[in-house]
């Protein structure tokens, strides 16, 4: 008998071989997310043109296609990759925080209170550019994170508890951007923000791609870090301090962490939902509970997930875009419903 | 002595939960904790071991404070099993029982020899050896206790404390487990709510009232009836049982209050 446990060589190679997998099928969504759009592009120019990006090729190219490719659909598929990614792994820390199966930052009420903050920042005026929108973001879900917490004291012995605080605060914050909405905003900003709290890739460029990646790739790493941690979590906060875990400290960077990474996120491309909750649960069902393989299958699929919703986005409707929230809500709602339908009653 | 609490006192909400409790827990022995619902036998479980501060008085390890000792150091000498902790969780016995190994491993180190071996002589001992690869929501509740044991075990304590183990849990898994508990050679610490099994697996007893230590010694000196009528307030008859050897205690009717008798 080996006495190997946790990872058997066979088993490892598994999962490297899902790796590389999942690392290739992000790269064939991202073309196809490229490729497809207003103007066909070939996928061999595609692969060409990014070939010449990175300077390893140096192929003659149509200079329209090169710079549409360029410049609008390879940062927005960067960005949607980014954004699906962090998401996801959002959902999957704060499940595990909370022994929540429906935790995630939209469903907390997170992703309401940084569009909150970001709203206030467009419309009230306070600042201006990327860097003072996604701060207003991040106060603003900060703020939301707070309440949350503040309304859903005790939740260790109540895990339902944080649903309707995460509900309650929701709906405060999604008040609060109505108000500055109606007050404030003009016609045309009104238009522009109702499309933007639905979810909107349609603005990010380079800028947007550097600080999605400078978000995600550290906030990944960190979390990485804490996987076992998060583990120990499974039987709740009590097992995980008798584990010899400093609960207060995990939490409270893994918290801080969720709320940068989600608010940077809202505050580029609007408040998408049911990301956070549905990949958890769908990378759980390929690799299992533990975090050291949940939280790499979470980037993933989150990864390829957003990037086909916001090709779907832009295909569904002949000469016009969808909102990538609405599709992702139209995936996410129902399987949040069979969460919901599924999940046993407590003892 | 291994573990031991100087005069110590717990409040919450206002409300003083353990008051002054003192208590020396001799190395190798299985500990009964008794009393009545409310009377702080949970809450000194967790004062106990470190997962509430005490707002008065002191709790030592070998004379070592436990505020001096961090959380890892605590977890790498104690084990915790809680009354029946459950998950959503889609895990295996196998994945539980590795939890265990947590307080031994760094953030980065990986699975070692020494974790398995831990891991296996737990399975073993608690008889789920077989059952590794089976889904911790297809358990009873008797082979979940069994689990968090093991779970405890792997974390190789030199003493495990264990909150109600038996609770929930019909007559034969109740034997079965304070059985296995009385086997271990490591130091037992057990908050138990019926008096004659705690009677037949504990060296000794801990009876808590309203906070306070009541009694504390063998069961023989614990278990008498002028106590359980001051505790429970409840009539009793105590004889040692000719089939077992222990102590039985014998439950009498209570008589009915007065005006309700017409």
């Amino acid at each position: 008998m080996s006495l190997t446990a946790p990872g058997t060589r066979h088993r490892q190679g598994l999962h490297l071989g899902l790796i590389v997998l999942a690392l290739a099928v992000l790269t064939l969504a991202m073309a196809l997310a490229v490729s497809i759009g207003e103007i066909h592009i070939p996928l061999a120019t595609t692969f060409k043109a990014l070939g010449n990006a990175l300077g390893v090729s140096d192929y003659p190219l149509d200079r329209i296609h090169e710079s549409i490719i360029r410049e609008y659909r390879l940062s927005r598929a960067l960005v949607a990759a980014c954004c699906g990614a962090g998401l996801a792994l959002c959902g999957a820390i704060l499940q595990a925080l909370l022994r929540n199966p429906l935790a995630e930052p939209y469903v907390l009420g997170i992703s309401a209170g940084a569009s909150t903050g970001a709203v206030c920042i467009m419309v009230l005026g306070v600042g201006g550019g990327v860097i003072g929108l996604s701060l207003g973001a991040f106060l603003g879900a900060l703020g939301a994170f707070a309440v949350v917490l503040a309304l859903s004291r005790g939740a260790s012995t109540s895990p339902n508890r944080i649903i309707l605080a995460g509900v309650a605060g929701s709906q405060l914050f999604n008040a609060l951007t109505a108000w500055v909405i109606s007050t404030s905003a003009s016609a045309e900003q009104v238009r522009g923000i109702m499309f933007w709290l639905l979810g909107n890739l349609g603005g990010v460029r380079w800028p947007d791609v550097t600080l999605a990646l400078a978000v995600v790739i550290p906030g990944f790493v960190i979390c990485l870090l804490f996987a076992r941690a998060l583990d120990a979590f499974t039987f709740g906060q009590d097992a995980a301090a008798a584990l010899g875990i400093p609960v207060g400290a995990v939490r409270l960077i893994l918290f801080a962490v969720t709320a940068l990474m989600t608010a940077t996120m809202v505050s580029m491309v609007g408040a998408i939902g049911f990301v956070g909750l549905v990949i958890p649960h769908a990378a759980r069902f390929i690799v299992g509970p533990a975090h050291v393989r949940l939280l790499p299958a979470s980037l993933l699929i989150g990864a390829i997930f957003m990037v086909l919703a916001d090709i779907v986005s832009r295909v569904i409707l002949p000469n016009q875009s969808l909102p990538i929230g609405v599709v992702t809500a139209l995936v996410g709602a129902p399987v949040f419903a069979m969460i919901l339908y599924r999940a046993k009653p407590p003892l | 002595m291994s573990i031991q609490a100087h005069g110590v006192s717990w409040s919450t909400a206002g409300r003083l939960i353990v008051d002054d409790v003192s208590l020396a827990i001799t190395p190798g022995e299985t500990v009964g904790l008794l009393g009545p619902n409310g009377s702080g036998k949970s809450s000194l479980l967790r004062l106990l071991c470190g997962l509430r501060r005490t707002t008065g008085g002191l709790i030592t390890f070998d004379d070592t404070p436990i505020e001096t000792l961090g959380r890892r150091d605590v977890a790498r000498r104690l084990a915790l099993v809680e009354q029946s902790a459950t998950t959503d969780a889609d895990v295996t016995v196998l994945d539980v029982v590795r939890l265990g190994r947590t307080p031994w491993r760094s953030m980065l180190s990986g699975w070692r020899e020494e974790d398995s071996v831990a891991v296996e002589q737990a399975l073993a001992q608690v008889g789920m050896g077989a059952r590794r690869h089976q889904n911790w929501h297809t358990l009873s509740g008797g082979e979940r206790q069994r689990v968090h044991i093991a779970r405890a075990l792997a974390q190789r304590p030199r003493e495990l404390l264990l909150d109600e183990p038996t609770n929930h849990l019909d007559i034969q898994h109740q034997l079965e487990i304070l059985a296995l508990v009385r086997r271990l050679s490591t130091t037992c610490v057990m908050a138990l709510h019926d008096l004659n099994l705690a009677a037949m697996f504990c060296d000794q007893l801990v009876l808590l009232k309203e906070g306070r230590v009541a009694a504390a010694g063998t069961p023989e000196s614990v278990l008498t009836c002028e106590r359980i009528r001051d505790v429970y307030g409840v009539e009793t008859v105590i004889e040692r049982s000719p089939h077992h050897g222990c102590l039985h205690v014998h439950y009498l009717p209570q008589k009915s209050p007065v005006g309700m008798s017409d």
